[in-house]
């Protein structure tokens, strides 16, 4: 079993099903029974592997995070409430007061969000830089550093930063590297293969199976020591290449109760199995689609890595070979011409959302990123024309259509 | 061979035993999921074959997807 839709389709159960079923059942239950008192300890202790209470583990969840397992070729994964609560749980796993995370300010607004206004206060700081630019990664890297964290694909901005040279610049550091693979997953990017340490990523998106469910996932690619992260040392000596994850399952996961419902991990278990089909169908749209834009001479400008005409089309091309993700970004003239191109649509819909099977649009700077200022919109590449599009699997024909009859009105 | 295996005494008929042959004689459920600790220190899936056990012996099997509850 090779090829990744044969896995996704197959995958790998840990534990038989005692009727032989076919799909791994949903286990929609919050507590197991143990045989004797005896093995209740062992379960609690970890010395068993039984399920106890489904805020800790749950028999579909653990399916869900083996499969995922499975096509990541992970170490091990932990499946959570969202993809925020991958990011938080992750750093706070790895991070302490007085510690810092470098980043970028080309972020998922409520990624910066976290970091600015949600830990700041607890005495851990980001240090932002252009991940364009990795000199500056020796600059602002020092002994308090816990992460380098940053997007595959930058959200909003659609910048590709290159991923193997910041894992080189982080190895001689000893610092780990987080990438939050939401927009590529490994069907299109197997981040362990270029470096990355840990993967984080919103399993809402493109795993949901369109958007059925919310969910979140941090994976281990087993590259990094933890026993070089500070707050994972014990935990390293006791269970070596497993700390991250037993410390996240056994401790702060378990602590913060950011839980994924088992409903949703057996709604992701089916996503799962259509994910390369959604995939291939929705970067090609997206490809269609940018073509689109950049010739019809009604917008002014477009962005999508998978345009010659983008700056990160060479980064994106050597590490998405020809998948490019179904988001794309393009600006009107300004606010006023997005909200009427926006609301002459008929398909495509107005939310918020990626990756969903519907094409959807929104205006970012009023929405994702209204709590910011002019300023800070403005250092985080978000501008008042700009609008994004993550683009479906509808018929791409229709898809152009719509976009052709709004840009006509505007 | 007289160990200590997840906190209970266990005696272990096999005197040149290393860990795979007590994870064999216990059938540790789920080995793939399991971290083994030899005297308070992890052990490495590879060294398995090659760690030999010593009378007194303290081994823990270790599984990363239980850590108590409600």
């Amino acid at each position: 079993m090779k090829g990744f839709s044969t896995k996704a389709v197959h995958g790998k159960s840990l534990r038989k099903d005692p009727h032989g079923a076919l799909r791994f059942p949903l286990y929609d239950a919050v507590a197991f029974e143990s045989e004797s008192a005896r093995d209740l300890q062992l379960a609690f202790e970890g010395r068993k592997p039984a399920h106890t209470y489904s805020r800790i583990t749950n028999p579909s969840i653990e399916d869900f995070e083996q499969r995922v397992n499975l096509l990541a070729e992970s170490l091990g994964v932990v499946a959570v409430s969202s993809g925020m609560a991958a990011i938080s749980n992750l750093i706070l796993t790895i991070a302490e007061a007085g510690s810092n995370i470098v980043t970028t300010k080309f972020l998922f607004g409520n990624t910066y969000s976290l970091l600015e206004t949600t830990l700041k206060p607890w005495g851990l700081t980001a240090r932002y830089i252009n991940m364009e630019d990795t000199d500056q990664l020796h600059r602002v890297i020092n002994e308090k550093t816990r992460a380098i964290f940053l997007e595959i694909i930058t959200n909003p901005q659609l910048q590709v930063p290159d991923i193997r040279e910041i894992c080189r610049v982080a190895g001689e550091y000893a610092v780990p590297v987080i990438l939050d693979g939401t927009l590529t997953t490994p069907y299109i990017f197997k981040s362990k293969d270029f470096g990355v340490s840990v993967e984080v990523m919103s399993s809402t998106k493109y795993i949901s199976g369109g958007a059925t469910s919310v969910g979140g996932l941090i994976m281990d690619n087993g590259i990094f020591d933890w026993e070089k992260c500070p707050k994972l040392v014990d935990s390293a000596r006791k269970y070596g290449e497993f700390a991250l994850v037993t410390k996240l399952k056994r401790e702060v996961f378990r602590n913060l109760g950011a839980c994924l419902s088992p409903h949703n991990a057996y709604l992701q278990t089916l996503g799962l199995e259509t994910l390369s089909l959604r995939i291939d169908k929705s970067c090609s749209n997206a490809l269609r689609v940018s073509q689109y834009l950049e010739t019809c001479g009604k917008v002014r400008s477009v962005n999508y890595p998978g345009l010659k005409s983008s700056r990160c089309h060479e980064v994106a091309k050597a590490q998405f070979k020809d998948k490019f993700g179904g988001i794309l970004t393009f600006e009107l003239e300004n606010k006023d011409r997005c909200y009427a191109f926006m609301d002459g649509l008929r398909l495509i819909k107005r939310a918020t959302n990626l990756n969903d099977n519907k094409t959807l649009i929104i205006h970012p700077a009023s929405t994702i990123f209204c709590e910011y200022s002019p300023e800070e919109k403005a250092a985080m590449g978000v501008s008042d024309s700009l609008l994004r599009l993550s683009v479906g699997i509808e018929d791409v024909e229709d898809i152009i259509e719509d976009i052709h009859l709004s840009l006509e009105g505007v | 061979m007289k160990l200590k295996v997840n906190g209970e005494i266990y005696a272990f008929e096999n005197a040149s035993a290393t860990l795979i042959d007590l994870l064999r004689e216990r059938e540790v459920e789920l080995p793939e999921m399991v971290s083994v600790q030899l005297n308070g220190a992890f052990v490495k899936k590879e060294s398995y074959a090659s760690t030999r056990l010593e009378e007194n012996d303290e081994v823990e099997f270790l599984y990363f997807m239980a850590g108590g509850g409600a």
